[in-house]
């Protein structure tokens, strides 16, 4: 018979080796802990999204009188930066985020010992900072993806460097992905089957398994650009000069539903989040793992590529685009049911809440944007809608990644955040977003063009730009904030406890911060997806 | 606070193969990379039909070579799994012999591989046909040579005593990986040389 005589918080606290040191370059290059990982993730990530949000603020800005204003010096220079904005707002930001939090996270979850494969998830990792330094570099050197105006010999010898920057980028993030799925497959601890393990690991398996087969697609396509610019005859790029045709072979990736993938682990953060906030579980564990299973099928969307022709004028892309809407609705209304039936929070509610629950609200809005824009009749294709889907896309999955860093902070950096800071970085994020992306839907109903290269000429148009403008500087202040509070809790480290929230899942039964192999001893059989919550000493039975 | 316990003593874990279910995520990845160039093939090579225009020359494109990378890639298939089987049954020997003939077939393959690229006289910079065979045989060979290599290590680390009845996991996942590279020259052989 074994028996845990102490909560493992507490032997963990008792008997865990204190965090090695993680400083010094030599160690961040050859570290093989999981949390020293991903916190490569999720720090080169934040200083990405401080990065995209200026760009957006900038590409905003233009937009308010592309006619007049010429912040980035000429058409082609716009197209960059807007392009750059779009595929790193995604590529760079939103999915590394959660790629480093899962890093830290999911093994823990799982009961695992650390990450599989460690020297490959820290190659991705350098891999990813590398790819995203060599994209931005390629375009501000002329490069990007393609340009509207012709380019000189000069820069379509960047523009391939952005295409190899964008396909590292990808690579790191699929064998990043690899690395975390692999873990919640076969790394999860004794007893704990597939149905048992927790939202949050549950929905990088999902969203994991999305990725690791929609970018390949990704890389194939560029690949075949690469090749073409390299040493063919220009078929697939614009000859003789690449022009927008690089831009739209890989566009599909930040449209619809393929970009959806990004946002699928908002899902699963918000449902290892509000069950705690709720201090009860979840009211229907396989149901919510049905939905986010779903949710990530309905995001699998390499076959809408233009190589394969105009898809989205499809009844399957339509399908796509409307039944995408009903997981993430249902998603919602099951975390609301679990906070019904617990305790709702008193007071000022925690920030890591506000992140949840905003980033589905987000979530949901783009999927019912993203409903509205496949239907014909609407003509939203093609117009600032795209921008907008886009845009609630990845301030959902920026809100649900910084929400789950919040709550997660004792276990990726050994502190905790400032609640108050988070809170109103999180509620400016939640408004910013909801501007930012509805204001886009809203002026694509006045045939406002996407690539907008001359002032709309609709006062509704011109007056949701100004709007969206608007939106993207709150989206930008809420970075501001989420990152000054993260840096803030470096400068004047607080106190953490191992369970400040009185979590359910396994990465709390760790100390803070977590000791290299996490657990001072192996976790007792789970029982449950909330194993923090089965019986303690003297209880008979025991929920399941 | 909260607290675990359990009444039930933990048995040993007996995971799932770690570097088996990586290698198929792998794996899955290789196969849509490939199939996604394949796929624009397809589809650029349809195209291109619907508007009358001619893909490849007649009789360019030989069904005899790429016909014996075919089955080249079979005999392959079999050698792989005798190499598993040999490492689960602790026969060393048979193990070694197996791994050195599928790198041998490997080996082989890109050879003919090699004489179809030179036979067919495409040029990269010719038309969208030969361009995107150059790309489909190119990412073919990375494909292989990953394939290949992962081989190499596999046996290198059997030769070093690594492997055995209880721990095959290693050479089962460079047989997997084999086995969608070999997936992936089949369906290219139906969809290029077969249907042209």
């Amino acid at each position: 018979m074994t028996m845990t005589e102490s909560p493992p918080s507490e032997a963990a606290e008792s008997s865990a080796a204190p965090l090695p040191a993680v400083g010094g370059l030599y160690d961040w290059l050859t570290t093989s802990d999981h949390k020293a990982i991903g916190r490569i993730w999720l720090r080169f990530g934040a200083l990405s999204l401080l990065f995209f949000s200026v760009i957006g603020v900038l590409i905003s800005f233009e937009r308010l009188d592309a006619d007049a204003i010429d912040v980035f010096g000429g058409v082609n220079s716009y197209f960059q930066m807007w392009s750059l904005y779009r595929f790193g707002i995604v590529l760079m930001v939103a999915i590394p985020l959660f790629v480093g939090l899962a890093t830290v996270i999911t093994p823990m979850q799982v009961g695992s010992t650390n990450i599989a494969f460690p020297r490959a998830a820290l190659a991705a990792a350098w891999g990813y900072v590398l790819g995203s330094l060599i994209t931005v570099i390629s375009v501000l050197s002329g490069g990007g993806w393609g340009a509207l105006d012709g380019v000189s010999g000069d820069e379509a010898d960047a523009i391939r460097l952005t295409l190899l920057g964008t396909g590292m980028v990808m690579v790191s993030i699929i064998l990043g992905t690899i690395c975390v799925v692999t873990t919640v497959v076969s790394l999860r601890t004794s007893g704990m089957g597939l149905t048992k393990v927790p939202l949050f690991a549950w929905s990088m398996l999902v969203a994991g398994s999305v990725w690791v087969l929609t970018l390949p697609v990704a890389i194939a396509n560029i690949a075949i650009l690469y090749i073409d610019l390299s040493g063919g005859a220009g078929l697939f790029v614009g000859a003789p000069n690449p022009s927008f045709d690089v831009y739209a072979q890989l566009a599909w990736i930040l449209d619809q539903p393929a970009v959806y993938a990004a946002a699928v682990p908002v899902l699963g953060v918000a449902g290892s989040i509000i069950p705690v906030v709720a201090k009860g579980r979840q009211v229907s564990h396989e149901a919510m793992m049905i939905l986010i299973g779903l949710a990530g099928l309905l995001a699998i969307g390499g076959w809408s590529q233009p190589f394969f022709g105009d898809e989205r004028d499809t009844l399957v892309y339509i399908a796509f685009g409307v039944a995408a809407l009903v997981p993430v609705l249902a998603s919602l209304g099951g975390n609301g049911a679990t906070l019904i039936a617990g305790e709702a929070p008193v007071g000022i509610p925690p920030a890591h809440m506000i992140g949840a629950l905003g980033s589905m609200l987000l979530f949901l809005a783009a999927t019912a944007a993203g409903a509205l824009r496949v239907i014909d009749p609407l003509d939203l294709i093609g117009t600032t809608a795209d921008t907008g889907v886009l845009n609630l896309v990845a301030v959902a999955a920026i809100l649900g990644a910084l929400g789950g860093w919040w709550f997660w902070a004792p276990k990726t950096d050994g502190r905790l955040f400032s609640g108050i800071q988070g809170l109103g970085a999180m509620t400016f994020l939640l408004l910013g977003g909801v501007l930012l992306g509805a204001t886009d839907v809203i002026a694509g109903f006045v045939d406002t063009p996407d690539v907008l290269l001359a002032s709309a000429d609709d006062s509704l148009g011109d007056a949701m730009i100004v709007l969206s403008m608007i939106g993207s500087i709150v989206v930008l202040l809420g970075v501001l904030g989420a990152l000054g509070a993260i840096s803030l809790a470096y400068v004047k480290p607080g106190e953490a406890d191992d369970d400040p929230w009185g979590g359910h899942t396994l990465e709390w039964a760790t100390a803070t911060p977590p000791p290299v192999g996490n657990f001072a001893e192996p976790p007792a059989r789970v029982r449950s997806e909330a194993p923090l919550l089965d019986e303690t000493p003297g209880d008979e039975g025991g929920e399941s | 606070m909260t607290a675990t316990t359990t009444q039930l003593a933990a048995p040993a874990i007996r995971r799932p193969r770690t570097v088996l279910v990586g290698t198929m995520f792998a794996s899955g990845a290789a196969l849509m990379t490939y199939f996604g160039v394949l796929a624009v093939y397809v589809s650029e090579r349809a195209a291109a039909r619907d508007a009358g225009e001619e893909w490849f020359p007649e009789g360019v494109i030989e069904l005899g070579p790429s016909g014996w990378i075919f089955w080249t890639l079979v005999l392959a298939a079999f050698t792989v799994q005798w190499a598993v089987q040999a490492i689960r049954n602790d026969d060393r020997p048979n193990a070694y012999i197996a791994l050195a003939l599928t790198g041998m077939f490997g080996a082989a393959v890109f050879n003919q591989l090699w004489f179809i690229i030179n036979d067919t006289g495409f040029a990269l910079a010719g038309t969208q046909g030969q361009f995107l065979f150059f790309v489909m045989t190119g990412t073919y060979i990375v494909f292989l040579i990953g394939a290949v290599v992962f081989l190499a290590l596999t046996t290198m680390r059997a030769l070093f005593g690594q492997f055995g009845p209880s721990q095959d996991d290693g050479v089962a996942a460079a047989a997997m990986f084999w086995h969608a590279v070999s997936v992936m020259y089949w369906v290219t052989w139906i969809a290029i040389f077969v249907t042209k």
